[in-house]
């Protein structure tokens, strides 16, 4: 049986199904739908950050862009939510291209120009000069698709996607060559990989996915500001995730949005004072005896984890 | 015969008020968020701690009187901390609802805390008390479940400086003025009504600066200059009370003397600003009476001596400040009270009808509670007033405009 084959049949298809029949058993459903959110934003990390080493602390521009673009669809041309959500995407995939001279940094360089371009996409959306187009600061109130149901649905068909990306990384002679660049770009371009493609199709693959997330997000919230969507909360829980789990695996991000992200709503909803604490304790832990993530507890004894 | 039906009616009446009591529950739960940390603590938590102490003050008095049960329930406040992040303020008002099943839910302070509750108590169709959401766009005709508490909604609010500017400015040589915003929801809607109000007033009025700017800006030196440059009569200033303590001691700094110079959070937040801008960077701002300043009449509730006094008793180490905020949380709790009072039962649009029929009608310590009709507040409006310096070089307040509230004559232009 192909891997990847193995990989969707034993990773991705439980994951949605669990997703899928979740909300019949447990009633607080905006938990489940951030639960899936976590999910897409922290593979979507996982596709530019696992496999070509670029750390995008400004992500949320991508899922901010993709929620305004819901919004201006759905406001100004009426056109129906998934739709919508296809153009959260598409925005998110234009804005990528718009940053793709950011590829030419790397390191802490580049972390740092993404999060400034992401506080830029911030306030040109907000301009008040903006106001007829995004409601500039004003916020947005799209109750005319508010479908938690369908929204719900339309995130675990996106989540589906990235996690079906991520399975295609993970066995594609093409994921193979995205981490020669990672690891070596002068060898992985000797090898004859073109370096630039390869990256600028990780970041515009990596930007859909947050931009498709924001979409669905907007759907679901309905009600919101800038100030919400572009919060710098969703990047860093995103790469926290991600590299908590453990990145360039499939389960890696996985398991650290299910651990992390219930540990922090647990400790939220029973002991709040004491979450940041322990919250902050399990990430220095993390940093100092488990620098690649959970997943290389396996990986230090030779077991492979997809 | 008629003995026989008196009986029965007797028992009837007897087994109905048992039934009643039976079905009351233990208490009634209030379900809310507040923000401990982050960029919404220093607005949360005064909202938050008058909240808790109504409902610690209620309970020390065996409850509130609910009438649809006819008798006096405890309140238990159920609060979770969202850190004043907005995707899990989302997740925690789903959790109120949908497994703490509180009876009412309250939304956290300030409107990007509000707005993911917007949403959801429409969907599970809960009666939303906004505290301080002042956001237009939460209150529309098709969207019956919420009802806006403690601060008048943005639209109104900067109703009383705009027809100070656009009435008695002209007679005091007020000609130009410049406005300078922070782009968010609630000081951007403030800016936007008050040059509307200035303009449909036909005043001679001209507006020779008019500017957005992010809400983390921290260094106003430039754009004050550039102010300056435009030489205004008065500078209207719309910002958070970091923007305003950025932006007054920026003023300080640079040596400009703005003839009339007003800023939001130097009256609703007085202590916080005296402590980071001192009482000399304060003089002769204008600004917002808080009801803290004010003695309004009440017919529910603790008047403002009475308050303080309970306030202080109860945070006496002073790490909460006392100023609008906390007048707007107890004003919440003090609704919810009335509400309870006169609703004939929990359900939710029976709650909303309980809200809407003390419209006009409750008068606390943070003025008259009147709602329009899709739930915005209309009532308890901030006069305009300009801070002072009494005999002891302590912050007063002087109430400008209205004249029928008015404490004092206007100083302008600054000295």
């Amino acid at each position: 049986m192909p891997s990847a084959f193995k990989h969707a049949l034993f990773i991705v298809l439980p994951l949605i199904a669990v997703f899928a029949v979740l909300p019949s058993f447990y009633q607080n459903h905006l938990l489940l739908f951030n639960f899936v959110i976590f999910l897409i934003l922290a593979q979507g990390v996982n596709i530019i950050y696992g496999f070509t080493g670029y750390l995008p602390f400004g992500y949320v521009g991508f899922f901010g862009a993709g929620a305004y673009g819901f919004a201006i669809l759905v406001m100004h041309y009426q056109a129906p939510a998934p739709l919508a959500v296809l153009a959260g995407g598409v925005i998110g995939v234009a804005l990528g291209l718009l940053l793709t001279p950011l590829l030419r940094l790397s390191g802490a360089y580049f972390a740092i120009a993404n999060l400034a371009a992401s506080l830029a996409v911030l306030h040109f959306v907000a301009n008040p000069a903006l106001e007829n187009i995004t409601r500039g600061p004003y916020g947005v109130s799209l109750t005319g698709t508010f479908n938690p149901t369908l929204a719900y649905n339309a995130a675990l068909v996106v989540l589906t996607l990235t996690l079906g990306a991520v399975v295609y990384l993970k066995n594609s002679r093409f994921g193979l060559a995205l981490q020669a660049v990672r690891e070596d770009a002068v060898s992985a371009s000797m090898a004859g990989v073109d370096v630039v493609w390869m990256r600028v199709i990780a970041w515009l693959a990596s930007a859909l996915v947050a931009g498709l997330a924001g979409g669905v997000y907007a759907w679901y919230v309905s009600v919101f500001y800038p100030d919400n969507v572009f919060s710098g909360d969703f990047s860093i829980f995103a790469i926290v995730f991600a590299l908590f789990g453990g990145v360039a695996t499939i389960t890696g991000p996985i398991v650290g949005v299910i651990i992390l992200y219930g540990i922090y709503n647990l400790i939220g909803f029973t002991t709040p004072q004491y979450f940041q604490l322990i919250y902050g304790l399990l990430i220095m832990g993390l940093v100092l005896f488990l620098p690649a993530g959970l997943v290389s507890l396996a990986t230090r004894r030779g077991w492979h984890v997809p | 015969m008629l003995k026989i039906t008196g009986a029965v009616l007797a028992a009837g009446l007897a087994l109905g008020t048992q039934a009643l009591a039976a079905d009351a529950p233990a208490e009634i739960k209030i379900g809310t968020l507040y923000a401990s940390s982050g960029r919404f603590a220093s607005i949360s938590m005064p909202v938050h701690s008058a909240l808790k102490l109504w409902a610690e003050q209620k309970n020390a008095e065996g409850g509130v009187f609910v009438k649809a049960f006819d008798k006096k329930i405890p309140v238990k406040l159920v609060a979770y901390d969202d850190q004043s992040n907005t995707a899990t303020a989302s997740t925690l008002y789903n959790q109120l609802i949908t497994q703490d099943k509180v009876d009412l839910l309250v939304a956290d302070s300030g409107s990007v805390l509000t707005a993911p509750a917007v949403a959801i108590a429409r969907d599970h169709k809960m009666f939303l008390f906004d505290q301080t959401g002042t956001g237009a766009s939460f209150f529309s005709k098709d969207n019956p479940y919420i009802a806006l508490m403690a601060d008048p909604v943005s639209t109104v609010w900067p109703k009383p400086v705009a027809d100070f500017v656009s009435q008695d400015g002209p007679g005091l040589g007020i000609k130009k003025i410049a406005i300078l915003y922070s782009t968010n929801e609630f000081t951007g809607t403030q800016a936007n009504a008050f040059r509307k109000f200035v303009k449909d007033s036909g005043a001679p009025i001209e507006i020779v600066y008019d500017q957005g700017i992010p809400t983390e800006t921290t260094n106003y030196t430039v754009i004050i200059n550039n102010i300056a440059n435009t030489q205004p009569d008065a500078v209207i200033h719309f910002g958070y009370a970091p923007n305003d303590i950025a932006f007054l001691r920026n003023v300080a700094d640079v040596g400009v003397n703005f003839k009339m110079l007003f800023s939001i959070y130097a009256g609703l937040e007085t202590e916080l600003l005296e402590k980071n801008v001192g009482e000399k960077g304060l003089e002769y701002v204008y600004t917002y009476v808080p009801p803290s300043e004010l003695e309004y009449p009440v017919n529910f509730g603790m008047d403002m001596k009475a308050y303080k006094a309970a306030w202080d008793k109860k945070y006496s180490d002073g790490k909460v400040e006392f100023g609008f905020n906390a007048v707007a949380g107890y004003t919440t709790g003090l609704v919810i009270e009335k509400t309870l009072s006169v609703a004939t039962s929990l359900d939710q649009m029976e709650l909303r009808r309980a809200v809407f029929s003390l419209s006009g009608e409750l008068k606390t310590l943070d003025g008259t509670f009147a709602l329009d009709e899709m739930g915005g507040q209309i009532g308890e409006l901030t006069p305009l007033g300009q801070l002072r310096l009494d005999d002891h070089g302590h912050i007063k307040f002087v109430s400008i405009y209205p004249h029928e509230t008015a404490t004092g004559k206007p100083v302008y232009p600054r000295p």
